[in-house]
């Protein structure tokens, strides 16, 4: 009688090996094909991602198509191209068709794509849904011709299958361009091609992308600058980021003789002395071979380098946007939107991270045609990719919602959550290792460290959208107080002259009571000569007036510029210049005028201008000199602004407002 | 000096011009754009003081038994945009009213409003613009809107019952008509103006009048014939009641001694209906002593006659209970009665419309409800 097989041989038996299509079934809510809508989106990030990727990897300034277009019911044809460097006809098979197949898996720094499971599995997700192989036509330079290979990933042996293969003249010097059918959906909005394009030309300003939708709609992000990113340098590994397992791999890969060696050049940061007390910490010998260091020995070398102190991990494998390039990009997407306000992008120095650098950069951008009655956008990036699920789930989110924004200007219910308002918060997180909350890479996860920078860089932003609404409503309250002297006084004498017989009287004496303030006004007019700044200021307070006027000006333009009246003083290395102005009576008014050469780079409308001589209670259009500005002012301007000060204090309260009395209590009262 | 108040009305003057505006009617306004040309002149800042209208600014006149206007003042100045352009507005109006006087044309409320079309930036956004800003200058000339030759495009409330009046009409003839034998189904419908002279009141059987709030209870009474068998005045409030109804109301139970009952749903909006009546509005509280009828006394539906009665029942909205705990700290509900009526109806949630009586049969409200209640209250 044959024995009953075994607990242990029942179980062997069941075992087998999974197969690569099991686990991409198992896994596609993770690797981004769990319904049509998000298939599209993946396969094209997936493509297009590479294509960056290998664009600036060779130091060509990228020019991405991505084209979707209907064929059939459900399903899709993708393609994007590039002018990449092309890809070696022996690689194209492994890079496109094989699963867990790349070259920066291993690598040290900054870089899109990392896994090496993307594009093949938007191949596989294609082979799978339509039966139909990806079609890839790749060229590189020394050859004169492309291959184009028709490609399945065999599931049974994750490897490349070619269907069909041949060559074919190409009309451009390199490229690759990457041919999909497969069931999606195309959708616009949010989440969609479109939305991520957009993400990614705004921090990818140097790229030309061009979308073409299944209705022919072609849309095309312009490249904002032909500056490639400096290319981000590979590090080598920093001990505080080291696990163990990894240690050992590299003490057994490392082609170095000894462990001095060993620890001082293939690692970061240690230097010679780290290297002696690292050694004296952990009782290993300098000289033994790296191999050498085994089990319990690798504990005790990894734990001596946590705790010996080294050099931080260096930074220059990071690839920051950084704050003009942000500020072009944005302009350059959201040109349609025209938005009143770009607070200066703030891009925050390199913080670690366990062994990892890391950096934040920050822009916000308000007003215009953004809407002005729901959430504010927030628009995530991990190392120039758009984040554009799990918002809710993010780090970024969280940083957001945790500032009190309501003192920045923007509404938010209780000082917490997602504020609202028209606005737009661009977050970019570089670091050579994001911590993801999951495979699929859609949200930062929490880091009190990330969380930090995250907050100083919010910020640092959102004082600058802050000066700009105070500034606005300022600005707001002097058009309504132009209004009432411009439109509405001058009327109301009339009808009351009229009413009574009167002669209609002099209104001077009122409307100076009714502004009583200094108004400054220095509205740029570009014109073929180069760009012309006239300055007016008009003294509208009831009393005489003694002011100094500080302009700030970048140094550059400052450099070219030229003023008429001559400034009484400049500094030109902060970009200052100032003048004494001569005495206003009530209503009295002066004017100077700044010139700057055509095609000079300078925002004309965003001059600073600071008034002396008055309190900025009875300013307009400029702000009062800052304290750090450390400028003696004459006395008779400090005791006139004083005169001034202590008379406007002296004034009386105001009843209530009778327009602004609550009446709500007699709604729905009476005929 | 204390806040102007209307006084009564303006006398008839002896002249006929289809309106009753006494000869001085608009000498108050010129007075107010010399005051305003003044303060121009002297390099002051326009300004107007007011009295608020406003909840809070309510006060109970003990003599006179209503709510009216109390001490605080806003001021309306041209410091700021939006008291300028209603200063603007205000002359723009007391040009147009003084043009009007010397056609002697009258204008509707909603004909101003598209007058003000041509005064540019003055011009009214919404015709509830113009009648506030009507409002604030009957109060600050103590004068009423008609003085004005303004006046609301819609009449009053209809009136059904033995009540004989003397009407002078459109065309200077004078008319006797008896609220119930001389008039249709529809009763006699009141005008906008029913001061002495326009409207007088000739003789009456009526015992009380019975204000209602809704045309289909009125329908059910005179059907049943409510009025004849209890001698009553049917008056119909059409919802919140306009001017001339309350004036009317006013001046039955001042010249013709006749209670007055008021009968509307038992809900908060039909709480300010009846308050309106008997104590005053809030936005007319400068004109309390001539529009409201302090003697009037709510009937029902009170919150406890759902219960007694056992009435179908609606749910309070969100609406509803804002509307009703403003009313606790309105200070007209500040009675003992009002307030448990209000909480009660809180507690309860439930609020319920007159018809609903019809739960018991047609007859159910003339058989039982009313002479129930009106026993209860000593009118019957």
């Amino acid at each position: 009688m044959v024995p009953p097989p075994t607990i242990a041989q029942q179980l062997a038996a069941k075992q087998r090996e999974i197969s690569v299509a099991e686990f991409f079934e198992r896994n596609r809510q993770i690797l981004g094909f769990d319904n049509p809508q998000r298939s599209l989106l993946t396969t094209v990030k997936e493509a297009a991602d590479n294509s960056l990727d290998g664009c600036e990897e060779a130091g060509i300034l990228p020019e991405v198509t991505v084209q979707v277009s209907k064929e059939g019911e459900d399903r899709l044809r993708v393609s994007v191209e590039d002018n990449g460097p092309g890809i070696l006809r022996r690689e194209i098979p492994n890079v496109f068709a094989r699963l867990l197949y790349g070259s920066r898996f291993h690598s040290n720094r900054q870089a899109r794509g990392q896994q090496g499971i993307g594009i093949s599995a938007a191949v596989l997700y294609a082979n799978l849904t339509t039966a139909r192989p990806a079609k890839i036509i790749s060229k590189v330079e020394e050859e004169e011709a492309a291959h184009v290979l028709e490609l399945f990933l065999d599931t049974q042996k994750n490897q490349p299958r070619i269907a069909s293969e041949d060559v074919m003249l190409w009309d451009r010097p390199h490229g690759t361009r990457i041919e999909l059918v497969l069931r999606a959906r195309y959708v616009r909005g949010r989440q969609s091609p479109y939305d991520y394009l957009r993400g990614t030309a705004i921090v990818n300003p140097h790229a030309r992308i061009v979308l073409v939708e299944p209705d022919g709609t072609r849309v095309t992000f312009e490249r904002a600058t032909s500056d490639l990113p400096p290319p981000a340098k590979e590090t080598l590994p920093h001990p505080y980021g080291l696990e163990l397992g990894e240690l050992g791999y590299f003490l057994k890969g490392t082609k170095k003789p000894t462990l001095r060696e060993f620890l001082g050049k293939d690692l970061q940061g240690v230097s010679a002395r780290a290297v002696g007390e690292v050694l004296d910490r952990c009782g290993l010998k300098p000289g033994q071979s790296p191999s050498s260091v085994q089990g319990e020995a690798q504990e005790r070398l990894l734990k001596s380098l946590h705790e010996v102190s080294l050099v931080a991990p260096s930074s220059d494998c990071l690839s920051p946007i950084g704050a003009m390039l942000i500020k072009r990009g944005l302009r350059n997407v959201l040109g349609d939107v025209r938005p009143e306000f770009y607070a200066p992008p703030v891009s925050r120095p390199p913080k670690v991270r366990g062994g990892f650098p890391f950096m934040v950069e920050v822009g916000i951008v308000y007003g215009g045609a953004l809407p002005a009655d729901q959430p504010i956008q927030i628009l995530r990036f991990a190392n120039r990719v758009p984040l554009l699920f799990q918002q809710g789930a993010c780090a970024i989110t969280n940083a957001i919602s945790n500032l009190d924004w309501r003192r920045y200007g923007l509404d938010q219910k209780g000082g917490s959550g997602i504020p609202s308002g028209p606005a737009l918060i661009l977050v970019h997180v570089a670091s050579t290792k994001i911590p993801f909350t999951s495979e699929a890479k859609e949200a930062i996860a929490e880091d009190p460290e990330i969380d930090r920078e995250v907050t100083l860089a919010l910020q640092v932003a959102a004082r600058h959208l802050r000066t700009h609404l105070s500034r606005r409503s300022r600005r707001d309250q002097a058009g309504a107080k132009f209004e009432i002297i411009l439109k509405i006084l001058p009327k109301l004498a009339e009808k009351t002259s009229h009413l009574t017989g009167n002669p209609v009287p002099d209104l001077t004496p009122v409307v100076t009571r009714i502004m009583d303030v200094v108004h400054l006004d220095a509205t740029p007019v570009t014109d073929p000569a180069g760009i012309r700044v006239p300055v007016q200021i008009v003294n509208y307070t009831p009393r005489a007036r003694v002011l100094e006027l500080f302009a700030e000006i970048p140094p550059e333009a400052m450099a070219v510029a030229k003023f008429d009246p001559a400034p009484d003083g400049t500094d030109p290395g902060l970009g200052r210049a100032w003048w004494t102005l001569p005495k206003l009576t009530p209503s009295g008014r002066t004017q100077l005028e700044l010139r700057f050469p055509p095609k000079t780079d300078v925002d004309a409308s965003d001059l600073d201008w600071y008034v002396a001589g008055v309190d900025e209670a009875h300013l307009l259009g400029a702000d009062p000199l800052p304290g750090d500005w450390d400028v003696r002012l004459p006395r008779t301007i400090v005791e006139a602004a004083e005169a001034a000060a202590a008379e406007s204090a002296a004034a009386g309260e105001e009843e209530v407002d009778y327009d602004a009395a609550e009446s709500s209590a007699s709604a729905g009262e009476e005929e | 000096m204390p806040p102007s108040r209307a006084r009564a009305p303006a006398k008839k003057s002896d002249e006929d011009d289809g309106s009753s505006v006494r000869a001085d009617a608009l000498q108050p306004t010129l007075a107010l754009a010399k005051d305003i040309w003044g303060q121009l002149d002297r390099g002051e800042i326009p300004r107007m003081r007011l009295p608020l209208r406003t909840k809070q600014n309510l006060q109970f006149q003990m003599r006179e038994g209503v709510w009216k206007l109390g001490r605080q003042m806003g001021t309306r100045s041209a410091r700021k945009l939006d008291g300028a352009l209603m200063l603007l507005r205000t002359f723009y109006l007391v040009d147009f009213i003084n043009e009007m006087a010397k056609d002697k044309k009258t204008s509707t409320l909603r004909e101003l409003y598209y007058i003000s079309e041509a005064w540019q930036e003055a011009k009214f956004h919404s015709e509830d613009e113009s009648n506030l800003l009507i409002e604030d200058l009957e109060v600050m000339c103590e004068r009423l809107r008609e003085d004005f030759r303004l006046h609301p495009e819609e009449n009053g409330a209809s009136v059904l019952g033995d009540l004989t009046i003397r009407e002078r009409n459109r065309k200077g003839v004078v008319k006797t008509i008896n609220c119930r034998d001389d008039v249709g189904d529809g009763g006699y419908s009141l005008p906008f103006n029913v001061e002495k002279g326009k409207v007088d009141f000739v003789k009456t059987s009526a015992k009380f009048v019975i204000a209602i709030e809704c045309g289909g209870m009125v329908d059910r009474l005179a059907e049943n014939g409510f009025d004849e068998q209890y001698d009553a005045i049917l008056l119909h409030l059409k919802g919140q009641p306009a001017r001339s109804t309350r004036r009317f109301l006013r001046r039955v139970t001042e010249e013709l001694q006749l209670p007055v009952v008021v009968f509307t749903d038992g809900d908060p909006w039909s709480f300010r209906i009846y308050a309106s009546v008997a104590y005053g509005a809030i936005k007319t509280a400068h004109l309390s002593n001539y529009l409201a009828t302090p003697a009037a006394e709510f009937l029902g539906v009170t919150a406890s006659d759902i219960e007694n009665y056992d009435l179908p029942s609606d749910q309070l909205s969100e609406q509803d209970v804002r509307a009703l705990e403003a009313e606790l700290t309105d200070p007209r509900f500040a009675t003992a009665e009002w307030r448990s009526e209000i909480e009660l109806m809180l507690k309860n949630g439930k609020k319920a419309e007159q018809q609903s009586l019809a739960k018991y049969g047609l007859n159910y409200v003339t058989e039982h409800y009313l002479p129930e209640k009106l026993a209860e209250m000593g009118v019957l």
